[in-house]
């Protein structure tokens, strides 16, 4: 309780000192810029306590919100682990923010409460508050939901599974094998009503050829809404059995990136769309991994690519990958094997990419231009060897400005926000950090 | 280190110091009753049990003894003990006949005699407790209720009868508490012959050893064990009893023998049966029904999917108290049990035709013979050969709302599970284990006070599985898995100091085998074929110990015990789990735990019809290479997960009180209260930052707990001769965290239970009527979190007892 009030405190005599220092600097820094459409957005971020490993983040996860203010000075420090509220999930919980910041959403992930989801209000520091109502997916989509928030004003979340992959002639030895499938769910949530809204489930075929060879999806996630908001773009996670003997593949060749398609809201009529550029995974992890851009098109990352490393597709407003956009980060930043944890798009065709590669001293952040197709490494962030984005879950993008929480393992870091116009690169809040801990996001 | 070694080499000498003893003289005699006639098996003790033997058919005993004062006591289960002091002198042969007076009240003197059996193992200096069944057995009781009010000990059970359990002695649990009956590990009797099934009255006692294990009990028991007893009569009896109570309970079970005094033929036999619905009803938070839009309707509902039912028997032929053998018998023990599965960890899911059935058939051999081939030296063989079959069922697709109906989504439609079935994917995976085991033991007396005691046991399981929910060509490639154990441990048993002092130095050697066999496709010739891949892999470890007693005072006894225990790693630990993906790590370690207990032993105080016992003792496990997983999350989970490693370090240490007070035959309260810190042990991170969990209580340890015992008897209340027990139990469990985050949410609440019973013993002392109300005020039990377990249930007993037909 003392500790809490002097956080109070602590927080209070900040803020006063921030909100000196920033409106002073407000005149002459044209980084932080006039132009911000929400000054007043709190800035969530999420830390992740290991379970019974360094990194692991299996031990839970605590939340603290601070003003933009404070977020940017980087002699302001931020002790989630001591300070923080904790969210009410078994293992890293699964958040989402409103755009405005005001609400936080999660979905809890595993445990008694696995699949339940629930609205924070955020009033600043540890103070959050639950709302009452919850909703359960679980009988849905599992007690490990994966989910995504849609772009659409925060109305609707959409969580998908895949359940139950077995051969067709599983039970009838006598049918000959045709495929492997799963039964697919796709279920849109009701963000603000708090409700589900409606979800569909069906087997989601590939070609026969594809099929016979022992393809199929094991598991779908990151959706996400085109322009026109009538179809959904559903990443898909592949994996590959073998026929003769029922047992899964540990290397194989690999098809072209897949994705699914379904029309919205009915969520009706699964499509497999194919690209020929990328042939990894565009499932992500535990965040977005496609998003629509101001041109109308659809940019998604790939993962686990057998050659070349991670790729960024185009889907286009026909819904159908782009095959002549060719866009590899191995080549545009002259390393090898280039691996997309996580990545946001910041607008006006910008992006940040949070990745590793081969013999990476750290794991780094790029600056992606998607119509030139260039990426850049950002300089100006204390990259780290225990640096790792494996589990980063959130990016925040606030107008022109991306935040990010660069933490190592067990170290202490910072925010960073980089501003997406001019690529310019503050250091904000000093994030301080525990053995075994990690900052997983900013909210 | 150099001090512990300082300390073993100090014990050594003075063992081998007193070797050069006193000379031997021999006192012998007979035992007659009052008719003068021999009586056999009768016990004879020299000074507290140091030295002992049983009478021979025609009730001749003879005990080889140094010279001096001796005291000799003699007792039968149908006589009154009797004492004798005896002086010796050097060399020289003493003759002592005894007439024992007829028992008249044979049921208080079973009693006595467990008590004495307990005495005697709770005072070598292990971490020991001794359970005593006979009493027990008579009240509406199961064996893990049983265990779960003994200090240090707590049973945590998900759910009603027949529930999976898991046991935590000081604060370590799973892999590192190993089952034993009879001295054979319990897994080659498997689910069906389990604490769960086996009633309190087939059991003659259970030794729960805490930290330390002596050798004899051999299996690589990082935290503790427990070893269950059965019953080992040698005079013809039958007993049999019935039970029904609340949620549909029925139990019934017999045990006789039969022996030819004659040839020493005899037979045993005993049965069981239990049933029980469990519908027992739960409320709360974690019952929910999640309607159509998500949202969650709080139910009070039955549970709907939680019957369990076993049954089994066990009959054994051979001679006893014949020349060649003190005992040899051949057996054989059937068990089958069904259990249906309401939930998974947490009930906020209920299932719907989860189930498991499980089976064996275990053949066995078993001799001992005392004196072979030279005076003192003791033989024991066990063979065991076991058939065991388990088939887990899971094939029900869709959800059940806690009213145990079909939920339905918002179309009206039946919702699919998130998996295929209830718990994961559909399943009907039948899973056979050959397990042989064999145990030798050999103990040597070399000279009054020093005993050498070796044992071996060889434990090999082959395992073969086919998930008949899988195709053909599935089944055809799954491949099997044999593990083999052999663990050698010696022992050195001395006493000194005028027998004040008892010491146990024991080392183990432990040796494991598995051997991993997967069918893979290969181009052979051109012709792609299904060849099978065997991969061995051997693990070896070494551990040792010492438990040693010293009687500060005659009342007072200082016990101590210390052993560096292993816990060899699992298959699915070294070779991954296929099904799961987990990648193997050939390269796994023993875990490793350093555990230490320190005790004391004070009584019994007599002041007039006033007696007291306590003990109080407090323990040390430093654990460390425990096998936990790594996460990484770059790896292709479609492809493969993070395999096993020695990484992490825990210590848990705590103390125990026991307080016992009786008051003449009439009243006895029993107090036991137990307190540990298992905290997480590792210290600082690769930067050399402290953990923030560095000494901290790790999540979901029970880790207070007091339970109290009252009984009252009546004597001759309603008939002459007859007893009524009154009974009250009551277990307080502290609230404790189940997850790193400090969140009310996600802690198991405080828990205080009471139970009440009574019993009346015909005069005949043949009937016993018992009957028993669990958890009297119907509060909500957790074991687990987010588990409820029964509320308040009626039980009533019957008993049959008959001795000497």
């Amino acid at each position: 309780m003392k500790k809490n009030f002097l956080s109070v405190l602590m927080f209070g005599f900040f803020m006063a000192t921030a909100i000196v220092f920033t409106s002073c600097d407000k005149d002459d820094d044209p980084v932080s810029g006039p132009t911000d459409p929400d000054p007043d957005r709190w800035i969530t971020v999420a830390g992740a306590l290991m379970g019974t490993s360094p990194g692991d983040g299996n031990g839970g996860t605590m939340v603290y919100a601070v003003s933009k203010e404070n977020a940017k000075d980087s002699t302001y420090s931020i002790k989630v682990y001591d300070d923080g509220f904790p969210v009410k999930s078994n293992r890293t919980a699964r958040l989402q923010s409103s755009e405005d910041g005001k609400t936080l959403f999660n979905i809890a992930y595993t445990g008694d409460n696995g699949g339940e989801f629930s609205r924070y209000k955020v009033n600043g520091g540890n103070n959050f508050v639950q709302e009452d109502v919850t909703v359960n997916i679980a009988q849905y989509a599992s007690t490990s939901p994966r989910w995504a928030k849609l772009f659409d004003g925060d109305k609707t979340g959409i969580a998908v599974n895949v359940a139950n992959i077995a051969a067709n002639n599983a039970s009838d030895a006598t049918q000959p094998f045709a495929y492997y499938r799963g039964t697919a769910t796709v279920l849109a949530l009701d963000l603000q009503e708090v409700l589900i809204r409606g979800y569909k489930q069906y087997q989601i075929p590939l070609t026969t050829e594809e099929e016979l060879l022992g393809h199929c999806i094991f598991r779908l996630d990151a959706p996400v809404l085109n322009k026109a908001a009538n179809k959904l773009i559903i990443g898909t996670w592949m994996q590959k059995r073998n026929p003769a003997t029922g047992t899964t593949e540990s290397s194989f060749t690999r098809l072209g990136t897949k994705s699914v398609v379904v029309d919205y809201p009915s969520l009706e009529n699964p499509k497999v769309i194919t690209s020929t550029v990328g042939h990894g995974d565009c499932s992500g992890y535990r965040s977005f991994n496609s998003f629509t851009a101001d041109d109308g098109n659809i940019y998604q990352a790939t993962q686990r690519e057998t050659s070349g490393g991670s790729r960024i597709l185009k889907i286009n407003q026909s819904n159908e990958y782009d095959n002549a956009y060719v866009f590899s980060l191995d080549a545009a930043l002259g390393v090898s094997n280039v691996y997309v944890d996580c990545w946001r798009y910041a607008g006006n065709g910008k992006a940040y990419v949070l990745y590793s590669h081969d013999n990476a001293a750290s794991d780094y952040v790029a600056y992606l231009d998607l119509s030139a197709k260039t990426a850049v490494k950002v300089a100006g962030i204390a990259y780290d060897e225990d640096l790792d984005f494996g589990q980063y879950q959130g990016v925040l993008v606030s107008g022109d400005e991306v935040y990010i929480a660069v933490t190592p393992v067990g170290k202490d870091g910072n925010i960073y926000i980089l501003n997406s116009k001019t690529g310019a690169v503050t250091k904000g809040a000093k994030l301080v950090n525990k053995a075994g801990n990690h900052y997983i996001g900013i909210f | 280190m150099k001090k512990r070694s300082f300390f073993i080499l100090l014990l050594f000498i003075i063992c081998f110091s007193s070797f050069a003893d006193s000379p031997k003289s021999v006192v012998s005699g007979m035992v007659k009753d009052k008719e003068g006639k021999p009586i056999e098996f009768v016990s004879v003790s020299a000074d507290q049990s140091q030295q002992s033997t049983m009478t021979n058919e025609k009730g001749e005993y003879a005990l080889t003894l140094s010279s001096g004062k001796h005291r000799l006591r003699f007792y039968h289960l149908n006589f009154v003990k009797s004492e004798q002091v005896v002086l010796l002198s050097n060399g020289e042969r003493e003759q002592v006949d005894v007439v024992l007076k007829d028992n008249t009240n044979t049921l208080s003197e079973v009693v006595v005699r467990g008590k004495s059996e307990k005495e005697n193992i709770e005072t070598k200096g292990f971490a020991v407790h001794v359970i005593d069944m006979q009493k027990a057995a008579l009240q509406s009781i199961q064996t893990n209720e049983l265990l779960d009010r003994t200090a240090g000990v707590r049973v945590r059970q998900n759910g009603g009868l027949g529930a999976a359990t898991n046991y935590n002695l000081n604060g370590m649990s799973g892999h590192s508490v190993r089952i034993f009956v009879d001295g054979i590990p319990a897994s080659t009797y498997g689910a069906s012959f389990s604490l769960n099934s086996i009633p309190p009255s087939l059991i003659e006692r259970i030794e729960i050893y805490k930290g330390v294990i002596p050798a004899y009990l051999s299996d690589d028991a990082l935290g503790g064990a427990i070893n269950v007893i059965l019953k080992k009569g040698m005079r013809n009896t039958l007993t049999a009893s019935v039970l029904y109570g609340s949620f549909n309970t029925q139990q019934a079970n017999f045990d006789a023998l039969f022996r030819d005094k004659k040839t020493g033929f005899t037979v045993k036999a005993s049965g069981f049966y239990n049933y029980s619905d469990n519908d027992y009803e739960v409320w709360g938070k974690f019952v929910r029904n999640i309607l159509p839009n998500g949202r969650y309707d709080y139910v009070r509902a039955k549970r709907f999917n939680d019957a369990y039912k076993s049954i089994g028997g066990r009959m054994e032929l051979g001679f006893t108290g014949v020349k060649w053998a003190d005992r040899f018998y051949i057996g054989y023990n059937g068990s089958d049990a069904y259990n249906e599965i309401q939930h998974g960890a947490y009930m906020s899911i209920p299932y719907k035709g989860r189930h498991t059935d499980a089976q064996a058939h275990v053949f066995s051999l078993n001799y001992r013979k005392t004196n072979v081939v030279v005076n003192g030296l003791e033989f024991t063989l066990n063979g065991m050969h076991s058939r065991r079959k388990e088939v887990v069922t899971d094939t029900v697709k869709w959800n059940y709302n806690w009213f145990g109906e079909i939920s339905r989504g918002l179309d009206g439609n039946p919702i699919l599970r998130p998996s295929g079935a209830q718990q994961g994917a559909p399943t009907l995976n039948h899973i056979n284990r050959n397990i042989t085991t064999v145990r030798a033991g050999v103990i040597y007396d070399i000279q009054r006070n020093h005993k050498i005691i070796l044992n071996h046991i060889l434990y090999n399981v082959n395992r073969t599985q086919q998930d008949f929910m899988r195709s053909a060509v599935e089944r055809d490639f799954i491949g099997t898995r044999d593990l083999r154990k052999n663990i050698t441990s010696l022992a050195y048993e001395m006493k000194a100091v005028e027998g004040k002092l008892t010491t146990t130095l024991f080392g183990k050697y432990y040796q494991q085998d598995i051997a991993k066999m997967d069918p893979v496709l290969k181009a052979v010739e051109g012709q792609t074929v299904r060849v099978e891949e065997t991969l061995n892999n051997r693990k070896t470890a070494t551990g040792y110990g010492l438990a040693a007693s010293y009687s500060v005072l005659p009342k007072l006894l200082l016990l101590t015990s210390a052993e560096r225990a292993v816990r060899m790693p699992s298959e699915s630990e070294v070779f991954g789990s296929p099904g799961e993906n987990i990648v193997e790590n050939t390269g796994l370690r023993a875990e490793v735990s350093d555990n230490l207990n320190v005790g004391l032993k004070a009584g019994p105080f007599s002041a007039g019809k006033h007696q007291l016992d306590a003990a109080v003792s407090v323990f040390l496990r430093d654990t460390k290479d425990k096998i936990v997983q790594r996460i990484n999350p770059r790896l292709n989970d479609a492809v493969q997960t993070d395999p096993f490693e020695n990484l992490g370090k825990t210590k848990s240490q705590g103390f125990e009180l026991e307080l016992n007070y009786t008051y003449d035959r009439n009243l006895n309260v029993a107090l036991n209260m137990s307190r540990f810190n298992s905290v997480f042990n590792i210290q600082y991170d690769s930067n050399g930052r402290e953990y923030d969990y560095y000494n901290k209580q790790l999540p979901n340890e029970p880790f207070f707990t007091v339970n109290g015992m009252v009984k009252y008897a009546l004597y001759n209340l309603v008939q002459k001769r007859s007893t009524l027990n009154v009974y009250y139990n009551c277990g307080f469990v502290e609230s404790f965290q189940t997850t790193w985050l400090a969140l009310d949410d996600f802690k198991v609440p405080r828990q205080f239970i009471q139970d009440m019973g009574l019993n009346y013993v015909f005069p005949s002392k043949r009937f016993v009527v018992g009957f028993d109300v669990k958890n009297i005020l119907d509060k909500q039990a957790y074991d687990n979190f987010a588990v409820q377990k029964p509320g308040r249930a009626f039980y009533l007993k019957l008993n049959y007892i008959i001795n000497n037909f």
